[in-house]
């Protein structure tokens, strides 16, 4: 999935430029490696790919929507649409054939639509969205030749979208909160799903689309996308990720001496089984250069150097220790297998007993949010006793569906568990 | 008894009904810009009637005055109090309820009021810088930091531009937008002869906003309820700054998130202004005074300015709540005679007051004048609410039709302010536009998630002005420059305008 953010300027002194820069720079851990920004200029939408430096210096206009990615085929949907007063871009935080439908729709709805009414765009887009009821429609933000922005929250709320707000001056939308506290703004309304949001200047609107799916988020959202300072439909990632460690002490039976997190996004989790066994949270590793999602790399060289670059050992705090080692997911073990072959060989651990924060991942993605291949999902080829050959670790433990359940509902959300084998968790 | 009301909108309607309710059985004149139908039908039914004239006009106010011969005249806005209108009819011998003149200096000029706050030592307030050059505001501006920039004179409640400035990446578009916009704004600052100093640049603090007004005789002040504003014309506090989309107030004396303590701090920063400015200007003020406060980490209760008539629409917020003779009130502040007056108020209910607007305001007027809408009062009257006509005019057929700013106010009470906003839904889907102009309002106004966040807020920002008040630090900033020494408050010089 990509990382969507669209900004509004009320006032015309603006020039975004910086803005997009830095935005997409907190947004960066959920794509990083391609962008897109799209602005207006002459009664036209124009688009731009290439570097953040580059496609940020051509936005100079108070008004734009972008988004960071790592596949154009999968990660993102990017639309143009024209009508005989209008041209529309629209950019889905995933690849979804049906948006195709969506805007053509819409289109043909504008060009035949005579109101010159401010909401016009709104209610077109509301209208057409409400046909597609109960289907799987991504969310996404839009921009318009006329000077408006749209913003539509995907209808089961599987991935988030977030108002904030700065002065009296910008309306920012971004799929995480950070990206808004980066900008200086303070975060106004986390969108409801099926929630569209409308942005010009005489108007700020919402409308909710008909639908009767189940409220429920990517569960790898809170597990391992968002980051730690973000806050997702009002749940702190922080807290969430650390009940789910105190909760792993549960299923733990074995005796360690530390704990230790993989970098950056299980040290949460590290902190809370920690604190809940009462043993040592100790920093086990220290990356190198710049933070790279190897989980989000599809090429397995490209992941093996993220790795080994991420996951420099601190050889005194692990040498000779029982160790427990704690990740947010296993996805093919080839992480987890480069971690135990450098703990093992490279530093010399005592014990390794590696804990995953969330259930086996036994099934493929539905919604193509995250991009896993049903063929090499660990889980579902290797009971734990083989797993634990493989990986040459003392044992391997996952957290219990009912358990990270519990974990969920204390936060009063609910997750999709799909790929746990599971429709909800929560 | 006769009175005489000036002014043409929203906060006069709210005034006006609470003035009929009084048991002097008023008989009610007033003098409007233009027909505001809620003011004429008021004027009407206590027998008296509605003027049109321009209310800024001392000359044709006095006219209308001395036909009247009013036992007391009632001032609701600040620009005729600025033009003059209260100093003539009092030279006449009128009984004027509205500052003066020369006591209106608090609002129109924010340099006069943040001098005088600092000359006096006031607590809350705010280091400023005022410029009547445009360069030396540019430059001034680019290494400011974290500053507002504001016009120097009140140009209704508008053109302030407020940018927090936290993120140091950021830097460069913060100062583009502020000189762009300190270059408007002189450009737009041209127009008022009557002031010298252009924009005022001052301190930015962050907090939660509430309106404290009061009512004094020049010795006495007399504070209402807390009421707090929503300044953004968007849902969720997004969008540009407006008069005020909507108030809340109760129950009772405070805000729900403001403490006992910080209420009676502000009516105190309040009574020092007033004993101020009573030192420094001849003239006895009577009226209401209103204080736009922040609770900030620097201060607790901090001054973002004055209002020297009360808010807009803040004092909607009192129609329902005030059970003490309005009229009665008015008259001993004109008397002299406030010391000991106790306000009687409803305390168990919550009030909402939303506004309704054409779209388009507030950023383009034009668009949103001269529209067509329609209001079925009786269907707003049934749930128990007030419908107050502001900036909307009756035509000589009856027509309603709009004039580009709030057309609008409905005032909805209840035991929560969930309750009330609920109630205000409704009533505002009784307010329609004939040609499909859209209207606009905030449903958001007295929401559980808006109490929440501001609740939040308050919190936070307490819990450091606590911190600060602790150290004896209310007020005061430190800055330490290696080799230089250290350096308490660098920029505490009240600069007067060159």
């Amino acid at each position: 999935m990509g990382g969507l953010l669209a900004l509004y300027a009320f006032d015309d002194l603006w020039n975004l430029s910086n803005h997009i820069y830095y935005g997409l720079t907190a947004l960066d851990h959920r794509g990083s490696e391609k962008y897109i920004a799209c602005t207006i200029g002459n009664g036209k939408v124009k688009c731009y790919k290439g570097s953040k430096e580059r496609i940020s210096k051509e936005i100079t206009t108070p008004l734009a929507i972008a988004a960071t990615y790592s596949n154009e085929d999968s990660d993102i949907y990017l639309g143009t649409y024209s009508t005989n007063k209008l041209e529309f871009v629209m950019i889905g935080d995933r690849y979804i054939k049906t948006m195709d439908i969506v805007g053509e729709e819409v289109a043909s709805r504008l060009n035949s639509s005579n109101t010159s009414i401010t909401n016009k765009v709104l209610s077109a887009f509301k209208e057409v969205l409400d046909g597609f009821k109960g289907k799987d429609i991504p969310s996404f933000v839009a921009i318009t030749s006329k000077g408006e922005i749209l913003a539509y929250r995907n209808g089961m709320g599987l991935t988030p979208l977030i108002l904030g707000g700065y002065g009296f001056d910008l309306a920012l939308i971004s799929s995480e909160s950070r990206a808004i506290d980066i900008l200086g703004g303070d975060v106004r309304k986390w969108l409801r799903p099926n929630e569209l949001l409308y942005l010009s200047k005489y108007a700020v609107k919402n409308a909710r689309i008909d639908g009767n799916d189940i409220e429920h988020l990517c569960a790898f959202e809170l597990l391992y996308m968002a980051r730690h300072d973000s806050i997702v439909d009002g749940v702190s990632v922080y807290e969430f990720r650390k009940s789910l460690g105190r909760a792993l002490a549960r299923n733990l039976n074995a005796n360690v001496d530390i704990v230790v997190g993989v970098p950056e996004t299980a040290i949460p989790y590290a902190v809370g089984l920690a604190q809940a066994i009462n043993k040592p949270f100790e920093i086990g590793f220290v990356g190198t250069g710049r933070h790279m999602r190897s989980a989000l790399r599809m090429d397995p060289l490209q992941k093996l150097i993220a790795i080994h670059l991420k996951m420099n050992p601190v050889v005194n705090v692990l040498e000779g220790k029982k160790v427990a080692l704690v990740d947010d997911s296993m996805v093919t073990g080839a992480t987890m297998k480069t971690v135990s072959q450098i703990l093992r060989y490279r530093v010399g651990v005592e014990e390794l007993h590696v804990v995953i924060a969330s259930p086996p991942l036994i099934r493929g993605c539905p919604y193509k949010l995250m991009p896993i291949d049903v063929k090499s999902l660990l889980a579902a080829h290797l009971d734990t006793e083989n797993a634990v050959r493989y990986l040459e670790v003392d044992s391997l433990t996952w957290i219990k569906p009912e358990v990270m359940s519990e974990v969920t509902k204390s936060f009063n959300i609910r997750l999709c568990g799909k790929c746990f084998g599971v429709n909800f968790v929560g | 008894m006769k009175v005489l009301l000036l002014g043409p909108g929203g906060r006069e309607h709210a005034i006006a009904l609470m003035i009929s309710r009084s048991t002097y059985n008023p008989k009610l004149y007033v003098v409007s810009d233009h027909k505001n139908p809620g003011l004429s039908r008021i004027a009407k039914s206590t027998g008296g009637k509605l003027y049109r004239a321009k209310t800024t006009n001392p000359q044709e106010v006095l006219k209308i005055a001395e036909e009247v011969s009013p036992d007391v005249v009632v001032i609701g806005p600040e620009e005729p109090q600025f033009a003059g209108v209260p100093d003539l009819l009092r030279d006449k011998g009128f009984n004027v309820f509205g500052a003066s003149s020369r006591c209106a200096e608090i609002e129109r000029s924010k340099v006069f009021a943040r001098t005088l706050m600092w000359k006096y030592s006031i607590p809350g307030r705010l280091y400023f810088r005022a410029f009547s050059s445009l360069e030396e505001a540019r430059k001034f501006v680019e290494y400011a930091g974290d500053v507002v920039v504001k016009p120097a004179r009140q140009i209704g409640g508008k053109g302030v531009k407020v940018l927090r400035e936290n993120q140091a990446y950021l830097l460069e578009e913060y100062r583009d937008v502020k000189k762009d916009f300190v270059m408007k704004l002189f450009k737009e600052m041209t127009k008022y002869v009557d002031i010298d100093a252009k924009v005022l640049i001052e301190q930015r603090v962050e907090g939660v906003e509430y309106t404290a007004m009061t009512i004094t005789d020049g010795s006495y002040v007399l504070a209402l309820p807390l009421v707090q504003d929503h300044p953004h014309v968007y849902e969720y506090d997004v969008g540009p700054e407006t008069g005020g989309m909507g108030s809340i107030s109760g129950p009772g004396w405070v805000l729900p998130f403001i403490e006992i303590d910080e209420f009676k701090r502000t009516i105190e920063i309040i009574n020092n202004v007033v004993k101020a400015l009573q030192t420094e200007v001849r003239d006895r003020y009577v009226g209401a005074l209103a204080g736009q406060m922040m609770l900030t980490a620097l201060w607790g209760p901090t001054v973002i300015e004055f209002y020297s008539r009360f808010g807009d629409p803040e004092i909607s917020n009192m129609v329902p709540v005030i059970t003490s003779d309005f009229l009665e009130m008015i008259e001993r502040a004109v008397d002299g005679r406030l010391a000991g007056y106790k306000l009687e108020i409803r305390d168990d209910v919550a009030v909402v007051v939303k506004a309704v607007a054409p779209a388009g305001y507030p950023l383009n007027k034009k668009v949103a004048a001269n529209h067509p809408v329609s209001v079925d009062e009786s269907k707003i009257r049934e749930l128990g609410c007030t419908l107050l006509y502001a900036s909307v005019e009756e035509l000589e057929d009856g027509t309603l039709r709009t004039h580009g700013s709030r057309a609008f106010e409905i005032v909805c009470y209840d035991e929560n302010h969930e309750k009330a906003s609920k109630k205000a839904e409704l009533a505002i889907s009784y307010i329609k536009s004939l040609d499909g102009w859209p209207l606009i309002h905030r449903s958001d106004i007295g929401s559980i998630e808006l109490l929440k966040q501001r609740h939040q807020l308050a919190m936070r920002i307490r819990r450091t002005y606590k911190a600060r008040a602790r150290r004896g630090l209310l007020g005061t900033s430190i800055v330490w420059v290696p080799g230089k020494g250290i350096f308490f408050d660098p920029f505490a010089s009240p600069v007067m305008t060159r």
